[in-house]
């Protein structure tokens, strides 16, 4: 049936294409115009999956006489070659008929095999790729939700950690240099100085100005004069490596906290940008690792968002002691820890029903909706703020916080 | 954003759809027509004359603007015009370039960044440029987008990447019509005061030359950006 038993396959939005090394017609496969099936057909074809079409016109191809097969890429050409036999496929990028092809598409090829203007398949393939686009970004945000959630808890890991190390070198350089605990004004301060300086008689206005520049002049002089009035114990060099590299690890583990929280906020704006966007990166990844994952945090009611991360006080409300809490986490957004004690309760619940708004977004439909939820929330924080201007009456204790003594009170058929 | 009233424009000397808008104090500056009227990409100004909506193309914030700003000669794409644009980010440059298209031309926008591609398809898609199609996919591997992608006169490339000139002629070998164009945007100079070339940009230009292209217009980019250049090949 066909002249040639070699044939060049070119690959297209469309359809397959048969060609002879003259780059003529042998055959060709024309897809059903269905632009999502489409998509996805293309999609495995890009990373080397055949289709169902594919190897089923190849099959064809084989029946008909042809020997070999090139195809313009290299995996496709091994996993073809793996399910398909008694026809050789081989793999060359471009080959000449495949340049041809496109070279000639518009003039000639397009009208020859579709049968349609150019504005037509352009439409087409503009609707295609459109979709296999989206998907694509779906699936590069799948997974990375779960890192971002890894990432929080290393957040808050570290910082428990840095603590701990911060106490620790305190105590150990204090016994050198007492005086410095008093005129720093944070870990970083003290951690730096100590790293940079080391033996107290190192800590001259021009080198303590130079290791920290931020500090300013002034209590720059004042931590010299107190160096230099020092009542604490000698130090020699081989004491002091030991608490240098203690301050060394404290500031790297400041770094490593950095480079987290700026990778969480392009991770979020990639796999949850609506709820970066309403309630900031590192209070959205926060929701996201309590919650478990991105998916399960858009399936959650707005009720059960609002007290994330308040999980022991909802229980021991639910055992009857204490009121359930108004918020959990969401605390943390500024509105909310910021408004008078009486108002947090709305805004939160204000809060929590955008962001169950905007996960799903995030997780169903991909749109960016975040700046009418601000928008729209802003608003009720407006609202709440002249509407209980003022503190509610005091009324009695619905339940007392906790027994005066006794056992708490079980809910029969409960634990 | 300037309050200064617009009076007046016109085509530029040399390339089709590119357009400088008079201001009534005296000032020009480039623009293109803007293929979705209404529509801002990256909060750039939009002029209306004449019952055509233009779109100030800002030149510190897209190369290609700032080379025709320092007298590009050769401008490869016009009206019509099929591109292949490599590192297409959120789509600044390819903005200009599909309203200089039109609705005739084409222009394949490869990105494989999944942040900044969610901004293009915001910025580009969702606002109705047709003559766009986005590809998520890494320019190292032209293999990947080889169902989309038919024969075009210019192939671009911007990836801020060692090794882009191999990047280009690797895409220009499968998607180049005979006689085609390159554009690549380099990292120059180094920025000190020697001005001299860089290694990379050596190198880069050698790999284009030793891939057969001839290098016809250079262009600095300078106040715009000061680190890079444009280059201007052709293959016969
Ligand atoms: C300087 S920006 C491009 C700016 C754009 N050309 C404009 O003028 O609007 C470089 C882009 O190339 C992308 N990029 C880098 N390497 C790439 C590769 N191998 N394939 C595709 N895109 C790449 C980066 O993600 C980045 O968005």
């Amino acid at each position: 049936m066909y002249v040639s038993s070699t044939v060049y396959l070119v690959l297209d939005a469309l359809g397959i294409i048969a060609l002879r090394d003259d780059g003529s017609v042998v055959d060709k496969l024309v897809y059903d115009y269905d632009a999502q099936r489409i998509a996805n057909m293309l999609n495995n074809i890009e990373v080397g999956k055949p289709t169902d079409e594919l190897v089923g016109f190849i099959n064809r191809l084989a029946k008909a006489g042809v020997s070999t097969v090139y195809v313009e890429h290299k995996e496709l050409a091994r996993n073809l070659t793996n399910i398909i036999k008694g026809i050789e496929i081989k793999a060359e990028l471009p080959t000449k008929v495949g340049r041809l092809f496109r070279e000639e598409f518009w003039s000639k090829y397009l009208k020859e095999i579709y049968g349609i203007e150019p504005i037509e398949y352009i439409k087409r393939v503009n609707e295609v790729s459109v979709i296999q686009t989206r998907l694509k970004l779906k699936q590069a945000a799948e997974r990375r939700d779960l890192f971002i959630a890894q990432a929080i808890n290393s957040v808050d890991d570290l910082d428990k950690v840095s603590n701990l190390v911060a106490s620790r070198l305190r105590e150990w350089y204090g016994i050198h240099f007492p005086e410095l605990e008093n005129l720093t004004r944070n870990n970083n301060e003290y951690a730096a100085l100590v790293y940079k300086l080391g033996d107290r008689s190192n800590y001259t206005k021009s080198k303590i100005m130079e290791a920290l520049p931020e500090l300013g002049e002034e209590r720059a002089s004042r931590i010299a004069e107190a160096a230099a009035k020092s009542v604490g114990a000698s130090i020699v060099e081989w004491d002091l490596q030991q608490i240098r590299s203690l301050a060394k690890l404290y500031l790297d583990m400041q770094t490593i906290r950095e480079n987290l929280t700026e990778y969480i906020d392009d991770a979020m704006k990639d796999v949850a940008p609506n709820i970066r966007e309403l309630a900031g990166s590192l209070l959205g990844a926060r929701l996201i690792a309590l919650a478990g994952s991105l998916m399960k945090l858009a399936l959650m009611p707005a009720s059960t968002i609002q007290v994330l991360g308040a999980e022991k006080a909802l229980f021991r409300a639910l055992r009857g002691r204490g009121r359930p809490p108004k918020h959990g986490v969401i605390f943390q957004y500024p509105d909310i820890f910021r408004a008078p004690r009486w108002q947090r309760g709305k805004i939160a619940r204000a809060l929590a029903a955008k962001l169950a708004i905007a996960a799903k977004a995030d997780v169903f439909t991909g749109n960016f909706i975040a700046p009418r939820l601000k928008e729209e929330f802003m608003r009720r924080v407006q609202e709440v703020k002249t509407i209980y201007a003022k503190p509610p009456p005091r009324k009695p204790a619905a339940k007392p916080a906790a027994k005066p003594h006794g056992k708490p009170e079980r809910k029969p058929g409960k634990k | 954003m300037s309050s200064v009233r617009a009076v007046d424009v016109k085509e530029h000397e040399k390339f089709k759809g590119v357009y400088w808008i008079e201001f009534e104090d005296g000032s020009t500056r480039l623009a293109t027509r803007n293929l979705t009227p209404g529509k801002r990409v990256y909060g750039e100004q939009l002029i209306n004359l004449g019952g055509v909506e233009y779109r100030v193309w800002n030149p510190y914030r897209s190369k290609l603007g700032a080379a025709i700003m320092n007298k590009l000669e050769v401008m490869p794409i016009g009206e019509g015009s099929k591109v292949l644009y490599l590192g297409a980010a959120s789509g600044t440059t390819v903005s200009h370039v599909s309203d200089i298209v039109g609705l005739s031309g084409l222009i394949y926008s490869v990105e494989f960044s999944p942040r900044v591609f969610r901004e293009f398809m915001q910025n580009i898609i969702d606002q109705g440029r047709l003559n766009v199609i986005p590809i998520l996919a890494d320019a190292r591997y032209p293999e990947q987008y080889i169902s989309l992608v038919k024969g075009v006169d210019v192939a671009y490339i911007d990836v801020a990447q060692p090794f882009q000139a191999k990047i280009l002629a690797d895409n220009a070998d499968v998607y180049l019509v005979k006689g085609g164009y390159i554009i690549l945007v380099i990292k120059a100079m180094s920025i000190d005061v020697t001005k001299e070339p860089s290694e990379t940009f050596k190198r880069e230009i050698d790999t284009i030359k030793e891939r057969g292209f001839d290098i016809i217009n250079m262009i600095h980019l300078e106040p715009y950006d000061v680190a890079h250049a444009l280059v201007v090949g052709k293959r016969d």
